[in-house]
Order: C-alpha cells, then sequence, then structure tokens
C-alpha cells in the first residue's frame, strides 16, 4: 500500500501541473490545483500513513 | 537616446556627489596629493583643480576627527592610473563598487546571521529530547552544518543556482546562465542547472557568485537541520548523515532551482500568466516545507518513539529535558530570522533594498502574533500558558511570514502570524493524535504546515507595494495577491504548495526509503530505551548526573 499510496499522492501533483496545459482559464486551473492538492493530501494521510502505522512498534 | 540622457543624467549625479563630499570637507589650499593639476575624464569632462582645492589632506587630521567630517572624502576614491589621476571614470566606478560593496557586505553578513541559527535549532531540539539523547540530538544539529555543505557545493548550488541568470544587486553573474529545461505545454520548463559544479566550474569561481553560494548554503542548511528535530531520539546516525547528503544534493536544490533558480515554477507569470510565477521571498516553501515535508516522510518510515503510544493508540506526552534551552534557542533563531528575511533583499542600495526595513519589521510583528495565538490557544484550551507551544507558536509565526514577508504590509504580517500561531498548535494535536506521527519537537507543523501557509498568504495578502526593480520572475509590476485583484498569483502559489506535497514528499519518501533499506534508520529497541547517547555516541552528554529510569515512562 505504500507504494499505491506515494502513486496517489503522485497522481495530485501531476493533476496540479496539467492544469497548466488544459486551459487558460484562472478559475479552472485553480479548481484543478484544488483538487491535486486533495489528492496528494488523500495519498499522505489516507493511505501511506494507515499502512505505516501496521508496522510501528505500538501496534505489535 | 535614452542611453544618452541616461548617461547626462548619471554624470550630473556624479558631480553633484562630488561637491557634495567637498562641501562637508574644510578649505584647503591645494589639490589631493594623487589627483594632477587637472584631471581629464574619458568622455572629456574635465575634473579642474577647482573642483578639487577643498579636498582635505592628510595634514588636515594631524589631530584626529572626532566628528568624521575629515573622514571619507575625495581622497578615498580609489585611482586607475595614478599618472593620469582622477577621472570622472574613476569616481563612476567608485560609485558602482560603494553599491555592489554595500549590497555584499549586507548579504554576507545576513548569511553570517542564518548561520547562527544552527546554534538555535540546535538547543531548541536538545532541550525538546531527554537527557539520555541530549549528545546524540547535539551531535546531530552539529554535524548537519557540515554534511550539508558537502553535499551542497559538491552538487547541490549548481542543480539549484546555475540556471538563476544575473542578479542585479550584487553586480550581475552573467555564468549563472545554465538551465537544463524541457518543452511542454509550448513553454520551455527550466529543471535545473547543469553546470558549475565545485564552485570552479563554468566561470564559478567569482565574488558574486561566492556571496550568493555562502547565502544560499546557509538556507538549505536550515532545511535539513529542521528534519533532526522530528526524527530525533530513535534516529541511527549514520542513516541521519545519508539522509542529510541527499537532502542537501538533492531534494532542496531541485525545489530550491524551481521556485529560485529561473524554473518553471518562478516562470509560471511569464510563461503562463498566473501573476508573478510562484513567488516566495525568503522561503517558507523552499525552506521551511522542505525540511517539513521530509521530516514528515522520515517519521513516517521511522515510526515513533517507544513509549510515544499505548497499544491502544493514546499519545502519551513525553517532555523534553530543558525548557530554557528551548526559549533560549527560540530567541536564536529569531534573531538570525533577521538575516533570514531582511537579508532576502540581497540589497540596502537600489533595486528596493530599502525594503529591507519593511520586511525585518513584518518578520518581528508575526513573530509577535504567533506567540499569542499559541499562549491564548494553549490557555483557553488547556489552562496553562505552555511553554514549549508558546514557543513553537513564536517560531510559527516567523516561518508564515517568511515567504510573504517581502510583499505584505505590517497589519498582514500581523494577521498571519496570529493565523500561523493557532495553526501550529491545532497541527501538532492532528499529527499527534490523528495521523499517530511521532514528532518530539514539532517540527512538521512548525515548518511543514506553517511554511505552506506562508506560500498561501503570499497569494492573499501581498499588497503591490513592493518594488524590487520593477520587475518580480521577470513579469513587470509588483507582486499582488488575491484579496488585492490578482487571482493568478494566488493559483501560482496553490501550484507551489501542490509540488511541495505532491513531489518534493514523494521524492523525499523514495530517497529515504532507500536510505532505509541499505543503511536502516532506526536504532534498536535496546539502544532506543538506553538512550542514544552511549550507543550511538560513545558518551554521554551529563556524565555527572543520574538519569530517570526509562520503565516508568513506558505503558
Amino acid at each position: 500500500m505504500t507504494f499505491v499510496g506515494l502513486g496517489v499522492t503522485f497522481l495530485g501533483f501531476i493533476i496540479a501541473f496539467i492544469s497548466l496545459g488544459v486551459s487558460q482559464s484562472t478559475a479552472i486551473r485553480m479548481v484543478m490545483v484544488f483538487a491535486g492538492i486533495a489528492v496528494s493530501l488523500f495519498g499522505i494521510m489516507g493511505v501511506i500513513t494507515p499502512a505505516y502505522q501496521k508496522t510501528w512498534i505500538w501496534k505489535k | 537616446m535614452t542611453k544618452k540622457l541616461v548617461l547626462a543624467l548619471a554624470v550630473v549625479a556624479c558631480l553633484t556627489g562630488v561637491r557634495t563630499v567637498r562641501a562637508q570637507a574644510p578649505a584647503a589650499d591645494s589639490p589631493p596629493p594623487a589627483t594632477s593639476a587637472v584631471a581629464a575624464t574619458q568622455d572629456g569632462t574635465p575634473i579642474t583643480e577647482a573642483d578639487l582645492k577643498a579636498a582635505v589632506k592628510p595634514t588636515d587630521r594631524a589631530n584626529g576627527d572626532p566628528d568624521g567630517a575629515l573622514t571619507g572624502t575625495v581622497n578615498d576614491i580609489a585611482i586607475s592610473d595614478s599618472a593620469t589621476g582622477l577621472t570622472l571614470s574613476d569616481v563612476l566606478n567608485q560609485i558602482g563598487a560603494n553599491r555592489i560593496g554595500v549590497n555584499f557586505a549586507w548579504t554576507l553578513l545576513c548569511g553570517f546571521l542564518i548561520m547562527f541559527m544552527q546554534a538555535g535549532f540546535a538547543v531548541v531540539e536538545a532541550g525538546l529530547c531527554r537527557a539520555k539523547n541530549a549528545n546524540h540530538t547535539m551531535m546531530m544539529n552539529f554535524m548537519v552544518y557540515g554534511v550539508g555543505m558537502l553535499a551542497y557545493s559538491l552538487i547541490g548550488f549548481s542543480l539549484q543556482m546555475v540556471g538563476a541568470g544575473a542578479v542585479a544587486n550584487l553586480g550581475g553573474t552573467p555564468v549563472l546562465n545554465s538551465e537544463f529545461t524541457i518543452n511542454l505545454f509550448g513553454k520551455d520548463l527550466g529543471l535545473f542547472g547543469n553546470t558549475g559544479y565545485l564552485l570552479m566550474h563554468h566561470g564559478t569561481y567569482d565574488v558574486a557568485v561566492m556571496v550568493i553560494f555562502l547565502f544560499q548554503m546557509v538556507f538549505m542548511d536550515t532545511t535539513t537541520t529542521i528534519v533532526t528535530g522530528t526524527c530525533c531520539e530513535r534516529w541511527k546516525y549514520s542513516a541521519f548523515m545519508v539522509s542529510t547528503m541527499f537532502l542537501g544534493a538533492f531534494t532542496y536544490p531541485i525545489f530550491a532551482n524551481w521556485a529560485w533558480g529561473g524554473g518553471w515554477l518562478a516562470m509560471l507569470g511569464a510563461n503562463f500568466g498566473l501573476g508573478h510565477g510562484y513567488a516566495d521571498f525568503a522561503g517558507s516553501g523552499v525552506v521551511h516545507s522542505v525540511g517539513g515535508i521530509t521530516a514528515l516522510a522520515c517519521a513516517l518510515i521511522l515510526g515513533p518513539r517507544i513509549g510515544k503510544y499505548t497499544r491502544d493508540g493514546k499519545a502519551n506526552a513525553i517532555p523534553g529535558h530543558d525548557i530554557m534551552w528551548v526559549l533560549c534557542g527560540c530567541f536564536i533563531l529569531a534573531f538570525g530570522w533577521f538575516g533570514f528575511n531582511p537579508g532576502s533583499t540581497l540589497a540596502m542600495s537600489g533595486n528596493g533594498g530599502l525594503r529591507a526595513a519593511s520586511v525585518a519589521v513584518n518578520t518581528m510583528l508575526a513573530g509577535m502574533t504567533g506567540s499569542f495565538g499559541g499562549i491564548l490557544y494553549m490557555w483557553i484550551r488547556y489552562g496553562k500558558p505552555d511553554a514549549s507551544m508558546t514557543g513553537n507558536a513564536f517560531l510559527a509565526g516567523l516561518v508564515a511570514i517568511t515567504a510573504p514577508s517581502g510583499f505584505v504590509n505590517p497589519v498582514a504580517s500581523a494577521i498571519i502570524g496570529l493565523v500561523a500561531g493557532v495553526l501550529v498548535c491545532l497541527s501538532c494535536e492532528f499529527i499527534e493524535r490523528v495521523l499517530k506521527v511521532d514528532d518530539p519537537v514539532g517540527a512538521i507543523s512548525v515548518h511543514g504546515t506553517n511554511g505552506l501557509w506562508g506560500v498561501i498568504a503570499v497569494g492573499l495578502f501581498s499588497d503591490g507595494k513592493s518594488n524590487y526593480g520593477g520587475s518580480w520572475n521577470g513579469v513587470a509590476g509588483n507582486v499582488t495577491g488575491l484579496f488585492y485583484g490578482d487571482a493568478g498569483q494566488f493559483v501560482a502559489q496553490l501550484m507551489g504548495v501542490a509540488t511541495l506535497v505532491g513531489f518534493v514528499f514523494v521524492m523525499s519518501f523514495v530517497v529515504n526509503l532507500f536510505v532505509d533499506w541499505f543503511v536502516g534508520h532506526r536504532v534498536s529497541a535496546q539502544s532506543e530505551l538506553e538512550g542514544l547517547d552511549l550507543p550511538e555516541m560513545g558518551a554521554v552528554a551529563y556524565p555527572d548526573f543520574v538519569l530517570r529510569a526509562e520503565a516508568a515512562m513506558v505503558d
């Protein structure tokens, strides 16, 4: 799951980045960048962190 | 025509300047010894004996110069050819040298101040860890300076700055002209500098480049020392050194290039019409967020300290061993921050250098309101004004104002700091209780969370009044945020945030996964319980004291 989480996190960056080429509209770019940030945060907090918590010492 | 007009104005200004100096000096009977009777300039404008007759003679200062009126006169202008004497070219060159000299001195001194922040970080982090790990934590903070500098001087600086272009405030740096780019969306997007290694190659053996290197190097070292705080009390020393090497050589320089070195984030305005591109005056994103986000990646891989969480996931408080060092360290850091933010003008003379005064005041105000935000939050929520969180809130205010300090007004600075002071408390609680990530010093919240807040604050509060030479990142005009009418700038800042959480985090995580596989990040449980001073460093920090048994703290 760690690598899935890394993929999701990086996907958020890609969504934000491609907004530069998708539209000239500031509003559309803003929405896409916000979406990208949300996806990245989900990757970190919703996927990678739970995956790593399973290995932590107080869970054993 | 314009060039001629500028030249004429320069000559008039120059001569006016000479006369001003002369007017401050007492009358003298003869011209200064270093000048000929009539000195001719290259463009035919003579400096006559009459012009120089009021100059001070060395004998005039035989009885000293208590009020300074006789020191610093036309006699002190450097002459290129003693046979010709003083020429207008000498005067003009002296004016240019003075301006660049002032800017060199300012930037170097600010760099020295920032270097002293290493001491602040060291005592804050050591104070917030337990006594049994104090030597280990101090040694991480000590060697992070050398390890980071080694990596940065070998590789990092070239990746970051060799494509940055000319820095006018430091005399121009024409050798910083080699950026690797790719063409996407019809634009050339800069990714990293690709030459100038070891400060020798590609003409980087240059005084202006040296100033930039020193200033940027201490910024990078600040980033690396953020990670040691989050990972203290369980980080294997060898893994720390390897991880820091990667951070100084690659992770930090790559993002710093994109933001400050002429990379694609900086050019979002010029290439895609997003305000003035990603604007980060002194590094809330480049320095603090990169450090905080890397710290989060390392903390996830390392896991929490033994005893931090009970088996049902409840967090235990593990207090530091010396709150006095913590708060003293906060003051040292605040002092160093006057190098960090005002120094980022890279000038005191020309191109908005005097704006450093405004930057300094903004920095003070945000630190103050940050500490107020933190102390009030803790007092209301827990009934006591917690010392360590107040210190962290103070730092959070400083972190948050680092990016906007050059673009906002004092009221906005106070608001940014106040929000940061509350935000750091909320973030610490969230990271500890929800994410269950163990951060002994709160560095992820102070630097990561509030670094991101600072980046966003640029896009909100920049008032369009700052003027650093008429443009920023190659876009004419001044940086203006959403509240003052430029939504594009806000999007550019959000793009920086997306890059930090989406790219920098992944890069840091992958690098540290490799370190974990090949070196191993975490010490043994036995070493951790014993304290890292003896197993890792071979000596304890406080040999004359008997330390409390660890078992009493473990659930």
